[in-house]
């Protein structure tokens, strides 16, 4: 079953009393308070709220990306708390794709060899991985700059490689932390649209932080944070009304 | 030790002192006038203990190279010195016969006792010279009666008691005075232990074959009365005057005459030139003459210590200059870590110079720390290296090695290291705080605005000019070597060079500004404050130049040119020193070129340098002209547009081309060049820049290949791909560390391959002449038929398959005609230093050694068709000869050419040159005879002679009967056996010795195994000591592995986040650091072993014998090996500190 948005029943994000605390030596930081959230299969989910309120924390730890203290987080069946290291290295490398405000793209390596890398280290053989990569670069209408460095691109083109890198394994989840931060409104809002159009037609699960309303506009769902609490949640008509009044 | 590079040491260490105390002086006076910014650099230091550790251990190494090499130099000093004052005692000068000025036989060259009293009576009282005392001696075969062990050549003195009471007398090892009469002897420590002698054994003494029984009455320490006069033969014993008297047949005379000064041991040596002086005028007129003995040994001793710490610091040269790129790096590393927090402090007001005075006080806090580190450990290999030496050349250095640092050296160093790595500090201090503010904040690369007349000839004028105007000072000297001319333009350019700096210094400031600029600020007052503070060359070299350039500022200001006229552009590039008019008369502020105006200094400098090493015959400095025009050319190309890897790449690949040139191919042009150890240096330095350039440029090329390894290694090819890509994209850093690498490696591999090459020419079976055994016999006592005076001493004559004899006259004995043909050089003093006749050895070979000697020669003269040909001519007439192949030759390193220093100065030979006559001539009783030289000796034949003469020396070689009859008082006398095969030639020399009490008898090949392992020794030694560079490369490895991590923690977090295993992010730095290791492995190795081979397949390394050149490959890989797996190593913590990073903290890090 799905709905209008083409967003499933199925739950594949699931988080139950999550709690995440920073110890920084002199004082005790508790960035999540026990968050709980559910995720369906296809949604795409923004996170906002005030700086500090725990939503880089909550997309990290949703994410596999940090531990956190108590609670649990199911990715598609699987508690990912209970995961060892690597077998979280390699859930992430074949099920997710990242996205973030700083590119953190390789400088040292092309655009389509910065894409294929999360296929190589999957295992999947150069020569698909490459086909892959360019196919991937092809979605975000990159592939003329293939062999560009990062150096090279503009701020647009260098997040749409990231989405390109984030997409090209197919992930059932893709992770997105500011995706627009750095870039101005006119390619914000050309990156937002290629994020929707991919999910409408890949229909993968996002989970996008951002400060930004016209960003979470576009999102189905917009869950605010303060305090390390989810503390109410947005319908995306909701979000919009907001973002036409800003 | 008391000299450096000819230079005082007292006059290096009050210089070291005083630059320290100036440089301590200046940072105090810092952290008086800005606290703040001084702990806000000390408290860097602390912040991360690792980091700090592995600075404090890669700026050490300056200071370590240098107390290293001064202590082994104090240490061999301070032993040798030590065994002269054991030995000699009292004794200070030494009287004997002058045999030049008055030839006599030797048995007619003594001293009449009656005489010596004189001299004693009209010195007694002398507040200067303490004890005159006559003394005979001989030496003479030793067979202890009851141990039956013997020495065929123990040095039997005779002093009166008197005479002897006055230097103490003699006394046993207890302390209690010994006196001798009739048959008594006492035996001196080492005597006694060759032959295991007690008080009480009877000893059987052979003079002119005739035994003489004594008996032991005490066993003494070994020093002059128990003769012990040669450190290098210290057996010996004493016996009464008259006995000695009766036994020579001498009578009342004195060989020498032994002098005492007033003092002790160590203190009499002050009063040796006022000695010496007094009995000079004493011995005026008369047949005698006087030496300061101990003065010239202890000098010796002196000159040991200087040379060896010489050699030291020149192969250290290497370790030293890579120091001084990682002190570079480290601060460049530090600077841009910094950054932002630099920026910071910029925007909220901190000066320039504030930012310097900061980083200055973190440096200097490095800095002493890592002097006093790099003392300790120097001090510690100072004694690895004498244990090492100790442990290789063991007995055969007759030298009791006493490790000894003096405070002198330890100052000396201490201050050097502080020296270098606070100008090195200085300098990246002033690079760092250049910043720009905006980039700093946001940690941005640096931009520069555009430079309207970037690559124009316009801009290129300008940048030549100010290039000139501003490295004046260097361009000037260098032009100062090229004759007249060079004097003209050189001199005013080098005197406008002390200005220029300061115009530049000057130029940025408000003094510079145009009024509606300027406020009321002066020029700055450190100058007027430095200069002053340095008594004479301050004023001169700072203060004056300092007044003068502010004035031309102050003067031109206002004065500056919208356009300059073409006339003054022309005249300033005519008449350099006009050029700095014209620089100060450009426009305020303009844009300049810095990079191809310094490369045009360097071009104009290198042009001069080029000039005068053909001018001067100097290689070293041909070649560092040649390449540094080279630099000029491509700072050029690349000024011009053309990429920075074709203009780089293809100049230093012209640059290697010159160099690997053969010298044969170079000289019709250049004409003949000299050089000597320094090339070494220079050939590196030049080398494993060239090579760096054309790596850094190019290795990009592997990547493609590396990404078709992606079938192969799928998962790990995105690590060895970034492994590569990452350095590339830092050259600096990257190629700075590969050039500290490939440097030091250079240095070793050169270092071994020459070694071992040596070492295969030298000491091959060759050398051995087709010989197995030397046998030397006692002067006094020769031996006219060996094989039947082996069978009666009852060993086995019969395993001898062949005999040579060969008669010896030593360089004390006998003299060469000396004939100039480098035309009466002169020392610096202007002395001629060439005289008539020359002391030079002589060796007269009987038949059987002609005809059974293996030895190869160098060249033969016109009419003979081979070796043996000439042998055989020898053989049948006594009056030919063959000369030794140094005696012509030297090896002089890079540059070939004849030795200067040669005693007999003959000009080099060639195959089929015409026979010449050289006359010989015995010194005492000035008989010549001449000889007729038809051959020259290979070089493995001059190791053969110095291997098996008890002194090392080489000879002229000719007919026995021509030495006897010639030098009938030389006694000197071998014989070399060939064994039959079978035969142990060790067990055989046992016998012989055990057979004949007047001779010793080695082995051939045991003497040129002992000879590999004292030169495996030193090797060891010198390759340790150079390998202490590879701290430095390995230090860099983890600097820049360490940096990395901080700097790639956002992509280290995303490559964790895509699905890196935490070993793939590891591997991917080790690969990183791998390349870095390998590529400065392979750039010195290849490098090395190229120079190496043709270096030794061209005409300069001299006679190869047709040996193949050999590749030392088990030193090879032992020394990359080390090399490389101490690189990973010291690699891995980083690399783990990147896998571990965590992946949520790395992604939001700033």
């Amino acid at each position: 079953m799905s709905d209008a948005h083409g967003v499933a029943d199925e739950v594949v994000i699931e988080a139950r009393g999550v709690v995440k605390t920073y110890d920084t030596g002199l004082v005790q930081v508790k960035a999540l308070r026990g968050v709980n959230l559910r995720v369906r299969k296809g949604e795409m989910v923004a996170i906002m709220g005030p700086s500090g309120c725990g939503k880089t924390t909550l997309l990290n730890s949703l994410s596999g990306l940090d531990d956190f203290d108590a609670g649990t987080v199911t990715i598609s069946g699987h508690d990912i708390a209970r995961m060892p290291d690597d077998r979280k290295t390699e859930f992430r490398a074949k099920d997710m794709g990242f996205v973030f405000q700083t590119y953190n793209l390789l400088p040292v390596l092309t655009a389509v060899e910065n894409v294929e890398l999360p296929l190589i280290v999957s295992g999947t053989r150069p020569k698909a991985a490459r086909e892959m990569a360019l196919t991937s670069l092809d979605r975000v209408r990159l592939r003329d700059w293939a062999n560009q460095r990062p150096s090279q691109l503009s701020g647009g083109q260098r997040q749409r490689v990231t989405i390109a890198r984030a997409l090209v394994n197919r992930p059932a989840i893709i992770w997105a932390d500011e995706p627009t931060g750095a870039l101005d409104s006119a390619t914000a809002t050309e990156i937002m649209d290629l994020i929707v159009e991919l999910n409408e037609q890949e229909h993968q699960t996002c989970v996008i932080v951002t400060h930004d309303p016209k960003v979470a506009a576009r999102c189905h769902r917009t869950i605010q944070m303060a305090d390390g609490l989810i503390v109410r949640e947005d319908s995306q008509a909701e979000m919009a009304a907001v973002a036409a009044g800003h | 030790m008391n000299e450096l590079f000819g230079v005082s040491m007292n006059l290096i260490a009050a210089v070291c002192v005083a630059a320290t105390a100036l440089i301590l002086a200046a940072v105090a006076f810092i952290a008086w006038r800005n606290p703040v910014m001084f702990k806000m650099g000390l408290r860097n230091i602390p912040r991360r203990k690792a980091q700090t550790a592995l600075i404090i251990v890669g700026l050490m190494l300056s200071t370590l190279i240098m107390s290293a090499a001064f202590g082994t130099g104090d240490t061999l000093t301070t032993s040798v010195t030590a065994e002269v004052y054991s030995i000699l005692g009292e004794a200070d000068e030494w009287v004997s016969w002058d045999a030049e000025k008055e030839p006599r036989p030797l048995e007619e060259q003594v001293i009449p006792l009656e005489t010596v009293e004189q001299w004693q009576a009209k010195f007694a009282g002398d507040p200067d010279i303490e004890a005159i005392v006559p003394f005979q001696r001989e030496s003479l075969p030793v067979l202890n009666t009851r141990t039956k062990l013997n020495e065929p050549s123990a040095r039997i003195v005779g002093f009166r008691a008197k005479d002897a009471a006055s230097l103490g007398g003699l006394k046993d090892s207890a302390g209690r005075p010994v006196t001798l009469a009739g048959n008594e002897i006492a035996i001196n420590e080492d005597l006694a232990g060759e032959i295991d002698g007690k008080p009480g054994d009877v000893l059987l003494v052979y003079y002119k074959a005739e035994p003489i029984e004594f008996v032991v009455k005490a066993v003494v320490p070994s020093g002059v009365l128990s003769g012990a006069i040669d450190p290098s033969a210290a057996s010996g014993a004493a016996v009464d005057f008259e006995t000695i008297a009766n036994l020579t047949g001498r009578g009342q005379n004195a060989d020498a005459v032994i002098v005492s000064n007033t003092g002790g041991v160590k203190t009499g040596l002050a009063r040796s030139d006022i000695a010496v002086e007094k009995l000079e005028a004493e011995l005026e007129g008369t047949p005698y003459t006087v030496s300061a003995l101990k003065k010239e040994l202890v000098n010796f001793a002196e000159l040991i210590g200087s040379a060896f710490t010489t050699i030291f610091v020149v192969f250290g040269l290497f370790s030293i200059a890579a120091g001084v790129l990682l002190i570079f790096l480290i601060f460049v590393m530090l600077a841009a870590e910094r950054k932002p927090e630099m920026g910071m402090a910029r925007a909220v007001g901190a000066k320039r110079r504030q930012l310097v005075e900061s980083f200055l006080a973190e440096g200097m806090g490095y800095d002493l720390g890592s002097a006093v580190v790099g003392l300790i450990a120097g001090m510690g290999v100072t004694y690895a290296m004498v244990e090492v030496i100790k442990i290789f050349a063991g007995d055969n250095l007759g030298l009791d090695l006493t490790v000894t640092f003096t405070g002198r050296s330890l100052v000396v160093a201490f201050c050097l290291g502080v020296i270098a790595t606070f100008l090195m500090v200085f300098a990246s201090s002033w690079r760092a705080s250049r910043l720009n503010i905006t980039a700093a904040i946001r940690d941005l690369p640096e931009s520069h605005p555009v430079n309207p007349e970037a690559s124009t000839w316009k801009g290129y004028y300008r940048a030549a000019l100010n290039g000139i105007v501003a490295l004046a000072l260097p361009i000037g000297l260098s032009l100062l070597l090229v004759g007249p001319v060079g004097m003209v333009l050189g001199l005013p350019l080098a005197l406008a060079g002390l200005v220029s700096p300061w115009v530049f210094a000057l130029r940025g400031s408000n003094t510079a500004a145009p009024a509606d600029h300027r406020t009321s600020e002066g020029p700055p007052k450190w100058p007027w404050i430095l200069g002053a503070a340095i008594p004479v060359v301050g004023w001169v070299l700072i203060l004056a130049p300092y007044w003068i350039a502010v004035g031309l500022v102050v003067f031109f200001r206002d004065r500056r040119l919208a356009t300059l006229p073409p006339w003054l552009g022309v005249l300033s590039l005519l008449v350099w020193p006009v050029a700095l008019v014209t620089v100060l008369l450009q426009a305020w502020r303009v844009r300049i070129s810095w990079a191809a105006g310094v490369a045009t200094a360097f071009g104009v400098a290198g042009i001069a340098l080029t000039y005068g090493g053909m001018d001067r015959d100097s290689a070293f400095f041909f070649l560092l002209g040649v390449s540094a025009v080279a630099l000029w050319i491509a700072v050029t190309l690349q000024y011009f547009g053309l990429s920075d890897r074709f203009s780089f790449s293809a100049v230093s690949a012209l640059v290697l081309v010159l160099w690997y040139l053969p010298s044969k191919w170079v000289e019709p042009v250049t004409g003949p060049l000299n050089g000597d150890i320094e090339m070494f240096f220079l050939s590196g330095m030049v080398m494993v820049t060239c090579g760096t350039f054309i790596i850094v440029y190019n290795a990009d090329i592997i990547l493609p290949a590396i990404a078709r390894l992606g079938s192969r290694f799928g998962r790990i090819v995105p690590a060895l791909k970034t492994g590569v890509a990452y350095p590339l994209t830092s050259r600096f850093r990257t190629g700075m560390t590969i050039a500290m690498i490939g440097l030091i490696m250079f240095s070793l591999v050169m270092m071994a391959a020459i070694n071992t090459n040596v070492a295969a020419i030298y000491l091959n079976d060759d050398t051995r002449g087709g010989y197995d055994n030397v046998i030397g016999v006692n002067r006094n006592n020769p031996i006219e038929d060996i094989r039947a005076a082996i069978s009666a001493g009852g060993a086995d004559a019969s395993a001898i398959s062949a005999v040579g004899e060969l008669r010896t006259a030593a360089a004390q004995e006998a003299q060469v005609e000396n004939r100039d043909e480098f035309k009466n050089a002169e020392n610096d003093e202007g002395d001629k230093i060439v005289t008539e006749w020359s002391r030079y050895p002589v060796f007269g070979a009987d038949a059987g050694f002609m005809a059974s000697n293996k030895l190869t020669l160098k060249f033969r003269a016109e009419g003979y068709a081979s070796d043996r040909d000439v042998w055989a001519a020898m053989g049948g007439d006594a009056s030919f000869a063959l000369i030794p192949s140094s005696v012509t030759v030297a090896q002089q390193g890079f540059g070939g050419g004849p030795a200067t220093g040669d005693l007999l100065r003959l000009n080099p030979v060639e195959d089929g040159f015409a026979p010449f006559t050289l006359t010989l001539r015995d010194p005492g009783t000035g008989k010549e005879s001449t000889v007729t030289v038809i051959g020259q000796m290979s070089d493995a034949a001059d190791t053969f002679f110095q291997i098996t003469s008890p002194d090392f020396s080489i000879g002229i070689l000719t007919g026995k009967q021509t030495v006897l009859e010639t030098f009938p008082q030389s006694q000197g006398q071998r014989y070399y056996l060939t064994l039959k095969a079978g035969v142990d030639s060790k067990e055989y020399a046992k016998s012989v010795e055990a057979a004949l009490v007047q001779a010793s008898a080695d082995s051939i090949h045991q003497l040129l195994d002992d000879q590999q392992k004292i030169q495996n020794g030193f090797m060891l030694v010198f390759q340790g000591f150079m390998g202490l560079g590879l701290i430095v490369g390995i230090a860099a490895l983890a600097v820049i592995a360490s940096r990395a991590v901080v700097e790639r923690r956002q992509q280290i977090g995303m490559l964790r986040a895509i699905g890196y295993q935490r070993g793939m992010v590891a591997l991917s730095f080790l690969f990183e650091s791998g390349f870095i290791a390998l590529s400065g492995i392979f750039l010195g190795v290849a490098l090395g072993l190229s120079l190496a081979w043709v270096l030794y397949v061209s005409d300069d390394f001299g006679d190869t014998n047709g040996m193949p050149f050999a590749v030392p490959w088990l030193n090879l890989g032992i020394i990359c090996g080390i090399a490389f797996v101490v690189s990973m190593f010291m690699t891995f913590l980083p690399a783990r500190a990147a896998s571990r990073v965590p992946v949520a903290e790395a992604l939001r890090y700033e």
